[in-house]
């Protein structure tokens, strides 16, 4: 499902250049459900950039759902995210003056469905994450919770192939990060690729496997056994 | 604290500095253009001698035919036929100065050869003319009534005339010859500028006269009579009168020549009675078939009805006004969007304990000092565009008038220069208000958590 | 497309929207008010000429000593200005093409209900076409023994012939040949025939002004009136008229009695036709072109400011799979809608301001495709405007969004 073959960025300034990954080789196949961790400054930003596609890379490849998105154009690229994946941010990133149901509106527009087609998938989404009721309120009348439910509905409207969650709890309080992690782990379920780059070790734990970065290099840990325990209860 | 805002709204003004020179200039340019024509009117609108101008007064009187229309106001009345003007300057009147004005012209030339003549426009008046309206005089002085009565050859020279003719010097009691008839210069002006022309009802800015002789030499003379002839419809084509007929002339019924009295308050009710008694006596001689009407106006109140006549000025000052206002919005919109973007900042720096009055400080301060800078550049930019409508002018009269002439009509003085600071600061303040209000009432939690 | 979610974001930032959309309303309405007005003006202006007028030398002297023999001036003009080496020729005239004074009207039948044609009668003597550099197009010119000279009031008769010019034979004899016909020139007077047709040349202010510029007639005649001598139209050697115009005036001094009130080359004339409104036009353009100017730039100040302000969004939209494209289109959709509204808004504006200009001008000056082209320059204008800042707003990196705000 997304396959990374000695992938490295590095950023360059006049004065130094900084490798923020170094040769990642990484394979997440569909259906997982995939943590990623480490420190402030490991590389964990990056990573999420490139994998949801919002940066290039200079090294290696990149398979995306069998493709390679090396040497992709910003078009190709554009169309590939808001056909193949779905974000979460940790800042939620709604736009502010419209209502939920344009708000996840938003990716459906740029895939270019129909109207109905919209207003169901819309509609649907809406219901996944409970909040058909406030289809017409803006995102100033919802608490935090609420806001990150709306930009989950607006990440798996489209059905994506992967789900990329940034934090996604990161501003919440701990029941509504329960509620946000349940949910991600229902849409999980029903067969969504995630990917959630978290600093929250007990989040990380509720993944399949944990990825951790350190110092812009991968290490790919084996599953704990307790988190198989507790997804089975 | 007023240091700190200060500060805080220089960082400000200096954050995006493209963006506030855009608002600046908008202001300027607008302000420019509107103070350009502010300045125009003001100067056109300004009354000729004003602290006599209120005694000085039009003298109609309403010798039409029955059949004329009604008048409103001087503007719709004739003026005064030859014989009235002869016997009005008879009443007793003690205190009471009158003279009358008609515009001639002829070519002024000296016995020189290298001095080439000269077509100058000329008025014929009488003695009374320079004592009632202050005229300055460089050389000399104006002829008194003598001249009147038997019409010598005497002549003033404006100082323009004076300098082209005698390079300058005191040329009074030498000889100079209008057409071809031999007159002494009695009296040479000094520089006499008038905001607008009124003695021959031109209103005209900018085009003074060039001499003054004696009404009764002019007659004598028969020289062109440059006026409008209100004769009775009996009187066919008084175009003939320019140039002819005088005889006729004299004893008709035409009225053109303009009257003037000078009357100081407490001789105006006498005046009006004694010109009320004229007419009565005029009506048993078969004359004045209408009801008995005369009209006395004052420059102030001529000027009034002349300025309400809608020209072409106009049509640029109701432009100037909405091209101020555009520059005006597209100032605050700038302004609107800049001040928008900091309600983060000030959100925080109200729950930090600031208090709106000093949020409205600091914003204050911004605004004002935009329409300070806005204001001197808009000074600025009024200066070049009155010289570039002098300049306008001046082709446009294929370069007949004078840049000196005009330059009076197109300065700005102290007062337009105050005029523009308020216009400036006032205008930013009042479009500032919406944003400042906007920005001060950013409550202090609002904007701090998370979106 | 999106005209939904711009509308709500527009509705978000209503303070903005108003703004631009009165200051659309109110450039629209001063602009097309100008260019009306400009239009109105400029009608029939600057014309061709159809004379070489740079070439040709007006000489207007007037005699204020009456007891001068005019008829005797004339002949000693004649040859004193025939005499300058660069003249070519000279005619005495009393009417000057671009400056010609009054309209005469003219009429096709002696009845005293005939039609009036509105024209300028020109004399001059057998040099005059040649002065001009007339070219013939039917019939003849005038010969030297048919010009009749005196003073205007003692003439025995007025000439029998007259020449016409193209325009005015098309207006009198739209569909016959107007060789050979007869006209009068005054009521009552003996009519006059039709000699020979010629090419067209300016008249002057007063017939432009009605559309009718090129209407006129030349009669074979050498005549003054009081003051007033002929004047001379000099027709001088390519480039040199500029440097013979105080020689010309020299000349014309040489007679007691007399002023020279103006010797000009007749493209100072021509200029003098034009100038009044000419300036006028030019200082509405110069400030509607200001205005558009400060238009233009407040709009691509707003717009690149309310970029920075959006960055985040335009972020999150192309996160969301927004295209460059897509989100230059949005901005300019955005100022589309705006600018639109206010184009509505001051398309009754306008209207208004041109019937209020009618009423002020007596002219009515009211032309909607002027008015259009207007709103549709401004929109142009105001799409660029934004066009510029919303392709920087494009390249704001899509990896914005995983920034903590």
């Amino acid at each position: 499902m997304l396959k990374m073959e000695n992938v490295s960025k590095i950023y360059r300034t006049n004065l130094i250049e900084t490798h923020a990954l170094r040769k990642v080789d990484l394979h997440i196949g569909a259906g997982e459900f995939v943590s990623v961790t480490g420190p402030s400054g490991s590389g964990k930003t990056t990573f999420l950039n490139l994998a949801g596609l919002l940066e290039t890379f200079e090294e290696g490849d990149f398979y995306l759902d069998g493709q390679n998105v090396k040497g992709l154009n910003d078009n190709q690229l554009s169309e590939l995210r808001n056909e193949k994946i779905g974000f979460i941010f940790q800042s939620f990133n709604l736009l502010q003056e419209l209502p939920l149901f344009d708000n996840v509106d938003v990716p459906l527009r740029y895939r270019g469905f129909n109207a109905k087609e919209r207003k169901d998938r819309i509609e649907n989404a809406l219901e996944i994450v409970g909040l058909s009721s406030r289809m017409q309120h803006l995102p100033t009348q919802l608490s935090g919770g609420q806001q990150q439910r709306v930009a989950i509905a607006r990440a798996i409207a489209g059905q994506p192939k992967f789900l990329l969650a940034d934090e996604p709890t990161g501003n919440l309080d701990s029941l509504m990060a329960q509620q946000v992690m349940e949910l991600l782990e229902k849409i999980n379920q029903q067969g969504t690729t995630i990917i959630m780059v978290t600093h929250d070790d007990q989040l990380a734990r509720r993944a399949h496997r944990n990825i951790q970065i350190f110092d812009g290099q991968v290490s790919d840990l084996a599953q704990d056994q307790t988190d198989v325990l507790i997804k089975s209860e | 604290m007023f240091a700190y805002n200060l500060k805080l709204a220089f960082k400000s003004l200096n954050d995006r500095p493209s963006l506030t020179i855009l608002m600046v200039a908008a202001i300027a340019v607008g302000l420019g253009l509107f103070m350009t024509m502010l300045t125009l009117s003001h100067q056109a609108g300004k009354i000729p001698m004003p602290h006599i101008s209120k005694q000085i007064h039009l003298v109609q009187l309403d010798n039409r035919e029955v059949t004329a229309d009604e008048a409103e106001n001087f503007n719709q009345m004739v003026d005064l036929t030859y014989q009235d003007t002869q016997n009005l300057l008879k009443l007793p009147s003690a205190g009471v100065e009158q003279t009358l004005a008609w515009n001639t012209n002829g070519i002024l030339n000296v016995e020189e050869q290298e001095i080439q003549p000269q077509r100058s426009s000329v008025v014929a008046t009488n003695q009374a003319f320079f004592t009632m309206f202050e005229v300055p005089f460089l050389y000399g002085e104006g002829w008194d009534s003598d001249a009147d009565q038997f019409s010598q050859a005497v002549i003033v020279l404006s100082k323009k005339s004076n300098d082209y003719l005698f390079g300058g010097i005191n040329s009074v009691g030498k000889q100079v010859r209008l057409n071809t008839h031999v007159l002494t210069v009695i009296g040479v002006l000094d520089d006499w500028f008038l905001a607008r022309k009124f003695y021959d009802r031109s209103y005209y800015q900018a085009w003074p006269d060039q001499a003054f002789i004696p009404s009764n030499f002019a007659f004598d003379s028969d020289l062109p009579r440059n006026a409008r002839f209100d004769c009775w419809s009996t009187t066919t084509n008084p175009g003939k009168f320019r140039t002819n007929y005088l005889t006729e002339l004299k004893t008709s019924e035409c009225a053109w020549i303009t009257f003037w009295a000078k009357l100081p308050n407490h001789n105006l009710e006498d005046y009006k009675t004694q010109l009320g008694q004229y007419i009565d006596s005029q009506k048993r001689l078969g004359r004045f078939p209408r009801e008995n009407q005369y009209f006395l106006t004052n420059i102030n109140d001529q000027l009034e009805v002349i300025s309400n006549m809608i020209g072409r000025e106009q049509m640029l000052g109701v432009i100037s006004y909405m091209f101020f206002a555009v520059c005006l919005i597209n100032a605050v919109s700038i302004l609107l969007a800049k001040f928008m973007r900091r309600t983060k900042e000030v959100s925080l720096r109200r729950a930090l304990g600031a208090k709106k009055r000093t949020i409205l400080q600091q914003h204050l301060i911004e605004v004002v000092f935009i329409g300070i800078i806005g204001g001197l550049f808009g000074i600025l930019f009024s200066y070049i565009g009155l010289q570039a409508m002098l300049r306008v002018s001046l082709y446009a009269s294929d370069y007949v008038r004078t840049a000196a002439d005009l330059m009076p009509y197109h300065q700005m003085d102290w007062e337009m220069i105050m005029m523009a600071f308020t216009v400036s600061v006032s205008c930013t303040l009042l479009v500032g208000l919406y944003p400042i209000w906007r920005i001060c009432n950013v409550s202090p939690a609002s904007q701090l958590k998370a979106q | 497309m999106e005209i939904k979610p711009i509308f709500l974001s527009i509705k978000h930032n209503k303070a903005i929207a108003m703004l631009v959309i009165i200051q659309v309303a109110i450039t629209l309405t001063v602009l097309s008010g100008s260019l009306l007005m400009t239009t109105s003006t400029l009608k029939e202006w600057n014309l061709p000429s159809g004379i070489p007028h740079n070439n040709i030398i007006s000489a207007v002297p007037e005699f204020y000593d009456l007891e001068v023999d005019v008829r005797q001036s004339l002949v000693d003009d004649l040859a004193r200005i025939e005499a300058i080496t660069e003249v070519i020729n000279v005619s005495p005239v009393t009417q000057r093409p671009f400056d010609a004074q009054g309209i005469q009207t003219i009429y096709l039948e002696a009845s005293a209900e005939a039609q009036e044609y509105e024209t300028n009668i020109f004399t001059g003597d057998a040099n005059l076409p040649e002065v001009l550099q007339l070219s013939l197009i039917e019939g003849r010119f005038f010969r030297e023994d048919e010009i009749v000279v005196g003073q205007r009031d003692e003439l025995p008769a007025m000439p029998p012939i007259v020449m016409i010019s193209e325009a005015m034979a098309k207006v009198l004899f739209p569909d016959n040949n107007a060789l050979g016909q007869t006209i009068w020139l005054e009521k009552g007077a003996a009519p006059a025939e039709i000699i020979g047709i010629y090419s067209n040349f300016m008249n002057g202010e007063n017939l432009n002004y009605f559309g009718q510029s090129y209407r006129t007639i030349l009669q074979p005649l050498v005549t003054w009136q009081n003051r007033a001598d002929p004047s001379y139209l000099i027709r001088v050697e390519d480039g040199m008229a500029d440097g013979l115009l105080e020689t010309i005036r020299n000349q014309l001094y040489k007679v007691d009695g007399r002023y020279v009130n103006r010797v000009e080359v007749l493209t100072r004339t021509q200029k003098r036709m034009y100038d009044g409104r000419g300036s006028h036009a030019i200082m509405l353009l110069v400030i509607s072109s200001v205005l558009l100017l400060i238009t233009a730039f407040g709009m691509a100040g707003l717009v690149s400011f309310l970029v920075t302000q959006r960055q985040k969004q335009i972020g999150t939209r192309r996160a969301l799979g927004a295209k460059k494209w897509d989100v230059v289109r949005y901005f300019m959709l955005e100022n589309g809608v705006l600018t639109t509204i206010g184009i509505v808004i001051g398309l009754v504006l306008s209207i208004a301001f041109a019937f209020v200009l009618t009423e002020d001008s007596g002219v009515n000056i009211l032309d909607m495709s002027y008015i259009f082209a207007t709103a549709f320059f401004i929109i142009l204008v105001n799409q660029l405007a934004v066009y510029l800042p919303a392709k920087k707003a494009a390249n704001v990196a899509p990896a914005i969004v995983t920034r903590s705000a």
